[in-house]
């Protein structure tokens, strides 16, 4: 399973390979301006009349006779969770990154932006941005590897509980935006030798996180419930599902860009000495693509461009489609395998993953995947 | 009353507050009326004329979240170009005025991204972002006051609101304005600098072209002014106010400063050419803590910071992560990954991976 498909490069290669992926860098934020203001403003237009849109249908649908009712209910949980995914996906994540800090425009500041999910996009820059971006698929530093719930990898230790993984693993997908958003909360120090410590960290920590999740829990499940008025229930459970479709949806792209069955992991050691051309070419292999057209990219956040945004996190992600030829044409000619498949395909090997190692397994192979040439 | 609106509008805020996002405040309203903003200050271009051949004249209309400004003050002014906004600082050049209503006038720059934007390109209608006012021009309200304004080319724009906060005022004490600009054609407020001059026997006017075709003047030197203003042992109880390139201000300083009352100047001149591969040491400001700093230019501005002894957010270190984002006010700085030059005032500063190439104010 850690066999890597990616030929060992040399020195001299891993650095020419790594100015050719500089060079597509440095080529495409030349070229930023007024066509990518533009796209994400208009996702921005799409979020809020998709939000618009669904919130309105539910709170007329709650007035309306039953089959009318059903088909509004329908309809408005769907818009209001298309608002939520393109919000989370395609603008509050690459906005956050500061994709678009180059506008200068305050409403697309990565450091300030907010998202319409429980997480606070502060903790998303920390985990996110930050420690799984810089240490992507490193065992140990990187704790999107499973989230510290499920085990995916042979590297991991296996413990009894793993067997119920296939069960957790259903349970945190549709809890996916309350597993984001107390990632950096560290609760499972709280039972551990560090206890005192982490519970005095948490009450700091703890407040802001706080404040969102009741902001979030507020909006959806009291104020337009309340706003309807007989029609609460009808407005509750539409928010509800539409909360919980973009859980699943959020879930099943992360999942699919670093879990599928050809991703390989590192552990520490790589980091010693590692170069940017080195960082690029692990970004490469601890990433998998979904193949897909516009509308995949868009519900995606482009994600579907998993491996063009572990090389290029803070490059408007409208860019990955045409930088994915380029970056695939080089990976051939360098040898570097290029991870992308359908998203059934790629889900597939997510599932397989989840339920192979709920199960004891060892990893194959034992070497260190640095380039050492 | 101004002051009990904006407190109601201060509580009500504070109700909702809370509750609001500007963005999608601002996303909504904007539907109305784009220069409905929840706390963003954005100005409507009203009019655009020519003031002369290379300057224009933009009348612009504030929304209510700017806070006004004093004759001789200027302010950022913003607009998108190509996707990206660019800010300029230019001179208020007309009075505060009861309508709210203000102008700036723009002289060409070549190859000036904004000043050729706000000359050829930007519409009536079009809004425009600002900032509150800044300025430490200072001129006495009331009193009789012996008044010397010297300006030279777009110097004139503070002085001109000042001259003409001056004669709203009832012209009070007297006011000598020396202008100097190249040619006629790039004098800017001619028409009604004279005819205030003619009108009000108080002011006094002298238009001084160095460049012009039939009776061409030199730059400031001393003679010239005694000529002008009578003998230099009679001049200790002027006021002097000199706007212009810095030369002419330093000039202008070294004749005058000693001699008057009171000597105030400010200089428009471009930023000094930077000797970018020299390492020396800067002066970083840190806005939002009150503190400046001396760091070397040599490395990164979050070594650099490391260095005194602050932990400014960071991450990555490696450009990447955006953790240790801030931003920039003011000054120039080089992206040590690239060694592109960046010197947009409000840009999103990546702390890891630039380093001063001058004096910087951070919103740190």
């Amino acid at each position: 399973m850690n066999k890597s498909l990616t030929r060992q490069l040399s020195h001299e290669e891993l650095e020419k390979f790594g100015a050719e992926i500089e060079a597509l860098r440095a080529k495409t934020v030349a070229d930023l301006g007024a066509r990518d203001a533009r796209y994400i403003r208009n996702i921005y237009k799409l979020v809020r009349w998709s939000e618009l849109a669904g919130r309105a249908l539910l709170m007329i649908g709650a007035f309306l006779p039953t089959p009318w009712l059903i088909g509004f209910w329908i309809l408005g949980t769907l818009s209001l969770a298309l608002s939520k995914i393109v919000d989370n996906m395609e603008l509050g994540h690459n906005v956050i990154h500061g994709q678009y800090d180059w506008m200068g425009d305050p409403h697309f500041k990565g450091k300030e932006f907010e998202w319409d999910i429980v997480a606070t996009s502060e903790n998303w820059r920390k985990t996110h941005n930050f420690r799984h971006h810089t240490y992507t698929n490193i065992h140990g530093l990187d704790d999107d590897i499973g989230y510290g719930v499920l085990r995916l990898f042979p590297e991991q230790r296996w413990t009894p509980a793993a067997l119920l993984q296939p069960l957790y693993a259903v349970i945190f997908a549709l809890m996916f935006q309350w597993g984001v958003a107390i990632q950096d909360l560290r609760l499972g120090q709280l039972f551990g030798p560090r206890r005192k410590a982490a519970r005095a960290e948490l009450r700091r920590a703890g407040v802001p996180v706080l404040k969102k999740v009741g902001r979030q829990l507020f909006k959806d499940y009291l104020l337009f419930p309340l706003l309807a008025g007989p029609g609460f229930l009808v407005v509750f459970t539409g928010n509800l599902l539409a909360n919980g479709l973009r859980n699943l949806w959020t879930y099943t792209i992360i999942f699919c860009g670093h879990f599928t069955t050809e991703v390989e992991t590192f552990p520490k050691g790589v980091l010693k000495n590692e170069t940017r051309a080195h960082w690029y070419w692990r970004q490469i292999r601890g990433s998998s693509n979904l193949s897909g057209g516009f509308v995949l990219n868009t519900l995606s956040g482009n994600l579907s461009h998993q491996i063009e945004h572990h090389l290029f996190p803070d490059v408007p992600a409208n860019r990955y489609v045409e930088m994915a030829p380029v970056v695939r044409e080089i990976c051939k000619r360098y040898g570097v395998h290029y991870n992308t498949g359908s998203l059934p395909a790629q889900f597939g090997q997510v599932i397989w993953r989840i339920l192979r190692h709920a199960l004891p397994s060892r990893p194959r192979a034992t070497r260190l995947a640095g380039a050492r040439g | 009353m101004s002051t009990l609106a904006s407190e109601r509008g201060g509580l009500l805020r504070r109700l909702v507050g809370p509750l609001v996002d500007p963005a999608v405040f601002d996303f909504w309203l904007g539907l109305l009326n784009r220069s409905w903003t929840w706390d963003r200050p954005l100005a409507r271009v009203l009019e655009r004329r020519a003031e002369s051949a290379d300057a224009v004249t933009l009348v612009l209309k504030p929304n209510r979240h700017w806070r006004g400004f004093r004759a001789g003050q200027h302010l950022n002014i913003g607009a998108e170009i190509d996707g990206r906004r660019v800010t300029r600082s230019y001179s208020l050049s007309d009075q505060p005025r009861a309508d709210g209503r203000i102008a700036i006038t723009v002289k060409r720059v070549e190859g000036g991204k904004l000043s050729n934007y706000l000359c050829d390109q930007v519409r009536v209608g079009e809004l425009l972002s600002i900032d509150a006012a800044y300025g430490d021009l200072h001129w006495p309200a009331r009193g009789e006051v012996a008044g010397l304004f010297l300006a030279a080319g777009s110097g004139i724009t503070p002085l001109m609101s000042l001259t003409r906060a001056w004669a709203a005022a009832g012209a009070p004490g007297s006011l000598t304005l020396i202008y100097w600009a190249r040619s006629a054609e790039q004098l800017c407020y001619a028409q009604e600098l004279r005819a205030l001059a003619e009108a009000q026997p108080r002011f006094r006017l002298h238009l001084m072209l160095t460049q012009d075709a039939q009776a061409p003047v030199a730059r400031i030197h001393a003679d010239q002014l005694q000529a002008l203003l009578g003998p230099s042992e009679d001049w200790q109880g002027l006021q002097v106010l000199a706007c212009g390139p810095g030369g002419f201000v330093d000039t202008a300083r070294q004749m005058l400063a000693p001699r008057v009352q009171r000597f105030q100047a400010e200089a428009f001149s471009p930023a000094a050419p930077l000797a970018l591969d020299e390492v020396r040491p800067v002066t970083v400001e840190l806005r939002r803590s009150g503190r400046s700093l001396t760091l070397s230019s040599g490395e990164s501005l979050l070594s650099a910071l490391e260095a005194q002894g602050l932990r400014p957010p960071s991450g990555c270190r490696m450009g990447i992560c955006h953790s240790c984002v801030c931003t920039k006010h003011e000054g120039q700085v080089q992206n040590l990954q690239t060694g592109e030059r960046e010197a947009e005032p409000g840009s999103q500063l990546r702390l890891c991976v630039n380093r001063a190439c001058g004096d910087l104010s951070l919103d740190l």
